[in-house]
């Protein structure tokens, strides 16, 4: 292949400058063997783009189909300026031809196309047309538009960190850029300095909405005018050398200066937005003849043949050979297997680091007490020195002594430095975004983020926390997000709304994510290091309440480790289970010990220490002695987590309750920030106390 | 006056309008010849020394394809001793950053190549925000809004025709 190094080349950002400048690419000095190949994938490319709605219309499959035609020069330069061995490529649902011509084959697309347990992608898990390699690094990304910005930006990091020479291009529309988090991509791309190339494919509509709907400048590349260390070239997406020209020009800037640029292409859609949509409905005749007459192939077939490049015979003879391609990977593609349906299952999240040492996550050692945040802190600590792919980071996490909001990460960028231990801006889409982003570098690397300054604040990390949540099920097993998030959580701090929230139940709805809840500081140090050893995403939930407190402080063995899905009973008793997590579970216990003493009924308390995985047998086990069963958590009765434990405890042990399941936690109201209210929200010791004796009594 | 070629695309309809009204207005005064854009090449191009070109804007500031695919052409032509005048449609209310651009686009890569621009009008009774086709408070040649002020451009043809005039030779 021609190599891709250009000498000088001026950016097409300031018109005024020489029009004609000589540039790397173009229609007289390009070779002929290259401009044949590029021929060859644009014709390859718009065969497929062309026959994608047939397998709709046969009822094959393709359901959703984005054509690219009028993107065509960008989505080639794209394609051909990514070095699958150096680069990371991050496509969206119309780069049909940015895949192609990156190198997946006519069979890989139709197999994508047609959800085949063969697309290379992830067996067809994903929707058609999300094209994707992740074993050359052209990553699986989300229909969720534009938030793959943030993904690249993490790589990006990891890129720079590791001292990588390659660059990180990330693919999208125009109107995507509209999505709050496209901004703090690039603000955090120019912040931290990183080799990233955002292309922003114009086609002048968001679906049916024209850009004047979505933003005051035409060209959306220049609302980032005033971001410092960000360049933006604007090129003619529908010409293939001012595309290749500026792509070169771009991943130059980003390799040699390791900033970030925008590459901003002029294209048209020649089609409609995808199959479910219709643009006769929105689009004049004269405007659909418009984009149809500045059709990019079609341009570059006349300039071949004008500037006596190739032959009209020899493009047939081009076009010929693609009919045959087509045709030989259509055949593949309607014999290749279809995915297995008892396939569900797997990949839904990856194995988990299995301990030897405490296989119940139980321990005999009698050392001095810690506080649960020292307990945090250590292991924080002990991880980071025994892993050197280990990094953190999050709002107020390292500046001078403080280490965090609660300082939970006290002393660790003095420690482990600014490369591994650094704040984030305050965007807890960006945390979660490029955490997701940076694990993609190798799976060695472990991260630790603190999702936001209080579990309440992670909401604006909702969509890059579903995100994560797919990943490893997306891609079957290809890519697995190695990240631990930290979330101060829950109440009893008089915060009011948004310092006492549990959002367990929430988070708990989505497969492909581990969500533990400790409420000691064994535990907590045992389910820390279990999170960072394991692979995939686990949701760390610490009791914010209980970061000082004596109740939750315990002897730590150095080395503990809790496996997930492993309750602890915390109080034996053969009267009642109750069944709880986190803050509520101290009062559980002081319940139970007062009930004690008030009835001699003993209780049973088991602290569930993991919520995603359950361990349900210990729940059953501990149902079959008491025949009655309680859940308390501090978040809301109302669709809170209990109610699962509820409905699963009644599904299994029906014949074992002598009682319904009652449940006890938050009033389903906010938290009032004043005092008196807080308490009348959230469970206490009298409102458990006063269930748990109903319950005896029953 | 040396023989004017008037070169536009003759698929066009709004161009091709105000193309045959320009070499109206010059009336018997200069012996203008259509050429089609669409056909052009090299050969056709220099037959001329004097030389009117219609550029409308397309998109956010391009060049048609008819003359973007012409480009690679000039780009190795020797236009000293020519002379051009450019005019173009556009629109300041629908893209007011890139307002006749591709006037400017074309004019600096033909004046790069020797050729000798004439022909420049005053931006006064257009409202816009930026073009590639303004200098020094000039624009590089005739902008015609057939969008937004379409009954000015009789006007503005007739007193850019005469103007010409002075300055071809």
């Amino acid at each position: 292949m021609e190599t891709l190094e250009i000498t000088s080349v001026e950016s097409t950002t300031d018109k005024t400058n020489k029009m004609t400048e000589s540039k790397k690419f173009s229609i007289k000095k390009t070779s002929k063997e290259l401009l044949g190949r590029w021929f060859h994938l644009m014709t390859l490319g718009r065969a497929l783009d062309e026959k994608a709605p047939n397998y709709l219309k046969q009822a094959i499959g393709w359901s959703y189909h984005a054509p690219y035609a009028g993107h065509d020069g960008i989505q080639l330069a794209i394609g051909q300026v990514f070095d699958r061995k150096t680069d990371h490529l991050f496509p969206y649902y119309r780069d049909m031809l940015t895949s192609i011509s990156a190198g997946l084959t006519a069979e890989e697309i139709i197999f994508n196309g047609i959800s085949k347990d063969t697309d290379v992608a992830g067996g067809g898990r994903h929707m058609s047309n999300h094209f994707a390699k992740p074993e050359w690094n052209v990553h699986n990304v989300s229909s969720c538009t534009g938030n793959h910005t943030l993904h690249a930006v993490g790589l990006g990091r990891a890129v720079k960190k590791y001292k990588h020479k390659g660059v990180v291009i990330s693919s999208q529309g125009e109107s995507s850029v509209s999505e709050g988090y496209v901004y703090e991509a690039i603000n955090g791309a120019t912040n931290e300095q990183l080799p990233v190339v955002f292309v922003f494919q114009d086609n002048g509509y968001g679906i049916s909405v024209p850009k004047k709907d979505q933003t005051a400048n035409r060209k959306v590349a220049d609302n980032f005018r005033g971001m410092k260390y960000l360049k933006i070239i604007h090129c003619n997406g529908k010409d293939v050398f001012d595309s290749m020209n500026a792509m070169t020009e771009a991943k130059q800037i980003a390799l040699e200066t390791s900033t970030p640029v925008i590459v901003q292409a002029n294209c048209v859609r020649m089609g409609s937005h995808s199959n479910s949509d219709k643009h006769e409905l929105y689009r004049d005749n004269a405007e659909l003849n418009y984009v149809t007459e500045y059709d990019p192939l079609a341009k570059y077939r006349r300039l071949l043949v004008r500037y006596k490049r190739f032959t009209e015979e020899e493009l047939l003879a081009i076009e010929a050979e693609v009919k045959l391609e087509v045709k030989k990977a259509h055949k593949a593609g309607l014999s290749a297997p279809d995915p297995d349906p008892a396939s569900i299952h797997d990949f839904v999240i990856p194995e988990p680091y299995v301990s030897e040492k405490y296989p119940e996550g139980l321990h005999n050692f009698t050392g001095n007490n810690k506080k649960l945040i020292e307990g945090l802190n250590e292991t924080l600590k002990a991880e980071f020195r025994l892993n050197p792919d280990t990094f953190i980071w999050g709002q107020d996490i390292a500046n001078k002594d403080k280490g965090g909001i609660f300082n939970v990460s006290k002393g660790m960028q003095q420690e482990f430095g600014k490369d591994r231990v650094f704040n984030a801006p305050i965007a807890e889409d960006y945390i979660m975004g490029t955490a997701n982003g940076m694990s993609r570098f190798n799976d060695k690397i472990r991260i630790v983020v603190e999702g936001a300054e209080f579990a309440d604040y992670f909401w604006p990390a909702m969509e890059q926390f579903v995100e994560t949540t797919h990943e490893y099920w997306r891609t079957k097993g290809q890519y697995s997000p190695n990240i631990t998030v930290r979330l101060a959580s829950g109440g009893y701090i008089g915060g009011g709304l948004y310092h006492s929230q549990n959002i367990e139940g929430a988070l708990a709805t989505f497969p492909g994510v581990r969500i533990v809840y400790p409420s000691y500081a064994d535990d907590a140090a045992g389910l820390l290091r279990t999170s960072i050893r394991s692979k995939g995403m686990t949701v760390f939930m610490e009791p914010k309440a209980l970061y000082n407190d004596p109740k939750a402080s315990a002897a730590v063995p150095e080395d503990f480790e809790v496996p997930f899905g492993k309750a602890r009973v915390r109080r034996e008793g053969a009267d009642l289970t109750i069944v709880t997590y986190g803050n509520t579970t101290h009062m559980c216990v002081e319940v139970a010990d007062k009930l004690a003493e008030d009835t001699g009924k003993q209780v049973e308390v088991i602290d569930l220490r993991s919520l995603v995985p359950m361990d349900i047998e210990t729940i059953l086990k501990s149902v079959a002695k008491t025949n009655k069963v309680m859940v308390v958590h501090e978040d809301k009765v109302f669709s809170g987590f209990g109610a699962e434990i509820s409905a699963t405890i009644t599904e299994k042990a029906f014949d074992k309750l002598d009682a319904p399941v009652k449940r006890v936690g938050s009033e389903f109201t906010p938290v009032g920030f004043n005092r008196i209210l807080e308490k009348a929200v959230l469970p206490n010791n009298d409102k458990i106390y006063a269930a748990a004796k109903e319950l005896i009594e029953y | 006056m040396k023989k004017i070629g008037l070169f536009y695309s003759f698929n066009t309809n709004k161009t091709a309008k105000n193309a045959e009204k320009i070499k109206k207005a010059f009336g018997s005064s200069a012996e203008v010849e259509s050429v089609n854009v669409e056909d052009v090449d090299e050969e056709m191009f220099l037959a001329y020394d004097n030389l009117i070109l219609g550029v409308p804007t397309w998109f956010d500031g391009e060049l048609p394809n008819y003359w973007d695919e012409f480009m690679p052409a000039i780009e190795d032509l020797k236009l000293k001793g020519k002379t051009v005048a450019l005019f173009g449609l556009g629109d300041q209310v629908g893209y007011p950053e890139n307002f006749v651009d591709a006037i400017g686009l074309l004019a600096i890569a033909l004046e790069e190549r020797g050729a000798k621009v004439i022909g420049l009008t005053s931006p006064e009774g257009y409202k816009f925000e930026k073009s590639v086709a303004l200098r020094d408070s000039k624009f590089l040649g005739l902008a015609l809004d057939i969008e937004n002020q379409a009954g000015l451009s009789n006007e503005r043809i007739e007193a850019w025709v005469e103007q010409l005039k002075k300055e071809f030779k």
